[in-house]
């Protein structure tokens, strides 16, 4: 490696990046508090929705980082930084259970005891939809993830300084065990948080279902992310398009894979239509949900597949900018289709807390700006030690 | 074990100049049989011969010979048909998804993975066709307009089947042509005069190997590669839709169609890790198709090994969380009723020996990963064997409860399908380069600047 390399080492970001996440963070919040005292168990599904967001992207990005060493990826070592940038929000996920761990009842209808004895479906479940169970669950995951993220990034922190090879090996090994155990954690977590709102209802491949969306959305935040940083000079200068044509190639096959596991998932029910399964669907059909039933699929699908589906489209840094602001929008309205359709009012509450609900989600990516500059102020945008780096720059199409 | 994780991977071992690449898959086309081709041809003919007697008799007495009864209508023929689609999969996988991620290491397998797809999917066509009973109205199955108004049951997705395995196979067969092209012009090139020459000449459709026929070539060869993407997944899907769009229990779970693309490449997977350990053997290409090609191969096999594992304990879960009684009964009846040793197959086979390729020594030891890729081969037969019959033997209805024993001549039916497919590869291997030359050049140590220059 040369001298003229270290140049982009260690280059603060912007002071604005900072104001944004606070600014982000702060009217959201501000917005989301204002809605708890309007409709606390409408706010208290909201809170969830960005949790979940933040919980995607987590263990949505640390999955990336993981799948780059198992895979033995190269293009991607110079944005591997980002990736692990954002998986560190797994270590605030415990911290952020806790909202909802206090307000059980208002939003998982089983978690209120007499709704369960007055139900049979409910009654057969309470072995495992049990609070006690559940916080155990989401305290194993957010343990394991976190346990995770902290060492396989502070072995690529160490090698910034050592170059020494066995890391990445000690990395290999450590994605290998993780990648199983996250299929199994991601599954879990998305049926405690997500399906069991609708608590009667079940589909076997829901797990994958948030799976494909959440490595979506991480992907979407690092695409922007880079595009962002090498716009404005702070990734390498030998990183060229080509390496942002994988990002954007991979955001379309994501687009993919979650339309098919999501006409997968729908097809089957629809076909067979059972009233025990059906209603969920029947649910997001009734009133207003049609509308945002037909959306989901425009804004998830069709939009962002139209956008990235010719070869150009997939390395043009304009492009790929709008496109992943784009998909994580539509990550937060999926995740919102998948919650509310469950929250029953009793009164209407006027147009102002519609616009009340963009806040939590809003605080999250808030969140997410304020942890990654936090974190580029200690680390390297870009891991230095990596013995990939430089097979990676030299990577053309 | 010391892997420098800087240097480009090796992909063509044994410092192999371009010229002794060419004449090492070409040497095949240009000798004459030998005694070891004849013994595994008449071996596997007579595997077929066996299939088309039993065949034979069951269209002449009608499939009554079989062993499917009342309840278990489906048994045998979709068992098999099932196995074989999927393992086609992994051709496709290889030649094409593999492609598309860049994975230079494909270059070597990809020409007989896709091989064996178009084989598969021409034995798997075998079954569906015979188990209507009466295959010659099998015209039928296509929508055209006809005089007695006979139409297809378009809600139906066993005519999705149709639809999607005849695309599926059209365009496999016109990708693995097109990457055969520059082949054939190579060997057109090398043969001197006679009969050989003209098919050689005819095949190369006039190919210069020039910039301009590259050009072209590349841009269809992405083209291609792009449209089997989602062909490949699409045929397992609608297979898995042949069970889950029912309302059987152990049929309709929603996550039928990713854990049948899955295991599909998984068994798929299986199969050319069988059938590469002898081809690279046999014909001396082991610097082509190296350990580190069928570790690869191992790899994906744990991986995909473990997604199916996944199915299997989620289906489980869920059958309980649903609180449906008829979806518990179903899987408890797997695991401990009379099919249980089925079961148990299934569950050893996929997902308990894949799991010695955890290490390292294990999956690139050539015995080991034979006998483990020869159990996940019996194990994925056997899981459809589980699924098709578990679910059908014990429905609804217990008066109607029964048990289903299969034939012998479903038995040489089966066996006659191994026949077909090991005939149709042993052909295949004196019949065209059984590696892609020009893919292989472009993998080769001389076409990789960066091996010797530093930046």
């Amino acid at each position: 490696m040369s001298h003229s390399d270290k140049m982009w080492v260690k280059k603060d970001l912007p002071v604005r990046v900072q104001n944004l996440g606070f600014l982000l963070l702060g009217v959201g919040l501000a917005a989301g508090i204002t809605g708890l005292f309007i409709d606390a168990h409408r706010f208290m599904m909201n809170y969830l929705i960005a949790f979940m967001l933040l919980v995607s992207i987590g263990a949505g990005s640390l999955f990336m980082v993981a799948l780059e060493y198992i895979a033995g990826a190269d293009w991607s070592v110079p944005v591997r930084r980002i990736n692990e940038f954002y998986a560190a929000s797994v270590l605030f996920i415990i911290i952020l259970a806790i909202p909802v761990l206090m307000n059980m009842e208002s939003v998982f209808h089983w978690a209120q005891p007499q709704a369960v004895s007055e139900d049979k479906i409910l009654k057969w479940k309470a072995p495992y939809l049990d609070t006690t169970f559940f916080i155990v669950r989401i305290l194993v995951a957010g343990g394991i993830w976190s346990l995770f993220y902290s060492l396989l990034s502070r072995n690529s922190k160490t090698q910034d300084l050592t170059k020494d090879q066995n890391l990445t090996r000690k990395n290999i090994i450590l994605s290998a065990i993780f990648v199983p155990i996250f299929a199994i954690t991601v599954s879990v977590v998305s049926i405690d948080w997500l399906m069991s709102v609708e608590p009667h209802w079940f589909s076997t491949i829901y797990g994958v279902y948030f799976f494909s969306g959440s490595v979506l959305a991480s992907l979407a935040i690092v695409t922007y992310t880079t595009v962002w940083l090498k716009e404005h000079g702070y990734l390498h200068p030998r990183m060229t398009n080509d390496h942002l044509f994988s990002l954007g190639a991979l955001l379309f096959a994501f687009i993919n894979f979650w339309a098919y596991i999501a006409f997968s998932q729908y097809l089957l029910i629809w076909y067979a239509n059972l009233p025990e399964e059906n209603f969920w669907f029947i649910q997001r059909w009734e009133g207003g949900w049609m509308i945002m039933s037909i959306l989901l699929i425009v804004i998830h699908f069709l939009v962002p597949y139209s956008v990235l589906l010719s070869q150009p489209a997939k390395m043009d840094p304009k492009r790929l900018k709008f496109a992943s602001l784009w998909i994580l929008f539509a990550h937060v309205f999926d995740l919102y289709w998948l919650v509310m359709p469950s929250y029953h009012s009793e009164h209407s509450t006027g147009f102002f807390t519609y616009i009340l609900e963009f806040g939590f989600p809003i605080a999250a990516i808030g969140l997410l700006i304020l942890l990654f500059y936090f974190k580029t102020k200690k680390n390297n945008l870009i891991p230095i030690g990596d013995p990939k780096l430089d097979k990676s720059l030299n990577f053309r199409l | 074990m010391n892997i420098d994780y800087s240097k480009e991977d090796i992909i063509v071992s044994g410092r192999l100049s371009i010229a002794q690449i060419e004449d090492l898959i070409a040497k095949p086309l240009e000798t004459k049989v030998d005694k070891k081709f004849l013994i595994a041809l008449s071996v596997s003919v007579t595997a077929l011969m066996i299939g088309a007697i039993s065949l034979g008799f069951s269209l002449l007495y009608g499939t009554g010979l079989w062993g499917n009864n009342q309840p278990v209508g489906w048994a045998f023929p979709i068992v098999n048909f099932v196995f074989w689609v999927g393992i086609g999969h992994a051709g496709t996988l290889i030649s094409a998804i593999l492609y598309l991620l860049r994975q230079k290491w494909r270059n070597g397998i990809a020409r007989f993975a896709e091989a064996m797809t178009i084989f598969a999917v021409m034995t798997a066509g075998i079954f569906p066709i015979i188990h209507t009973g009466r295959p010659w109205l099998a015209g039928y199955l296509f929508p055209y307009p006809n005089q007695h108004s006979l139409w297809v049951n378009f809600t139906s997705p066993l005519i999705w089947d149709v639809f999607a395995v005849s695309t599926y196979f059209t365009v496999s067969f016109v990708f693995w042509y097109v990457g055969l092209i520059p082949d054939f012009a190579t060997m057109r090139d090398r043969t001197k005069e006679g009969i050989r020459k003209t098919i050689y000449k005819v095949f190369s459709l006039g190919w210069r190997h020039s910039h301009r026929n590259w050009q072209h070539y590349e841009k269809a060869y992405m083209l291609l590669a792009g449209f089997a993407t989602p062909l490949v997944l699409s045929v397992h899907t609608i297979v898995s839709f042949d069970f889950a769009v029912s309302i059987m229990p152990g049929w309709h779970t929603t996550i039928f169609p990713p854990y049948f693309v899955a295991g599909a490449i998984f068994s798929g997977f299986a199969m050319v890790v069988t059938v590469l350990i002898f081809v690279r053997k046999i014909f001396d290409l082991e610097h082509l198709i190296t350990i580190d090609h069928l570790e690869k191969m191992n790899k994906i096999i744990l991986a995909t090994g473990m997604m199916v594992g996944y199915a299997y304990a989620m289906e489980f879960f869920i059958a309980w969380y649903s609180g449906n009684q008829t979806e518990s009964f179903v899987f408890v009846n797997r695991a401990f009723g009379p099919y249980a040793w089925a079961y148990w197959i299934m569950v050893s086979c996929n997902v308990i020996f894949p799991q010695f390729f955890w290490i390292r020594k294990l999956r690139r030891s050539i015995p080991v990963m034979f006998i483990i890729v020869i159990f996940v081969n019996v194990g994925m037969w056997f899981e459809r064997f589980v699924i098709t019959i578990t679910s059908l033997h014990r429905d609804f209805l217990p008066s109607s409860w029964g048990y289903y024993r299969p034939t012998l001549y479903d038995f040489g039916i089966l066996l006659g399908s191994f026949g077909l497919f090991f005939t149709l590869v042993i052909l295949f291997t004196k019949a065209l380069p059984v590696v892609s030359i020009a893919e292989i050049k472009a993998v080769a140590d001389d076409a990789q600047p960066s091996h010797h220059g530093d930046h």
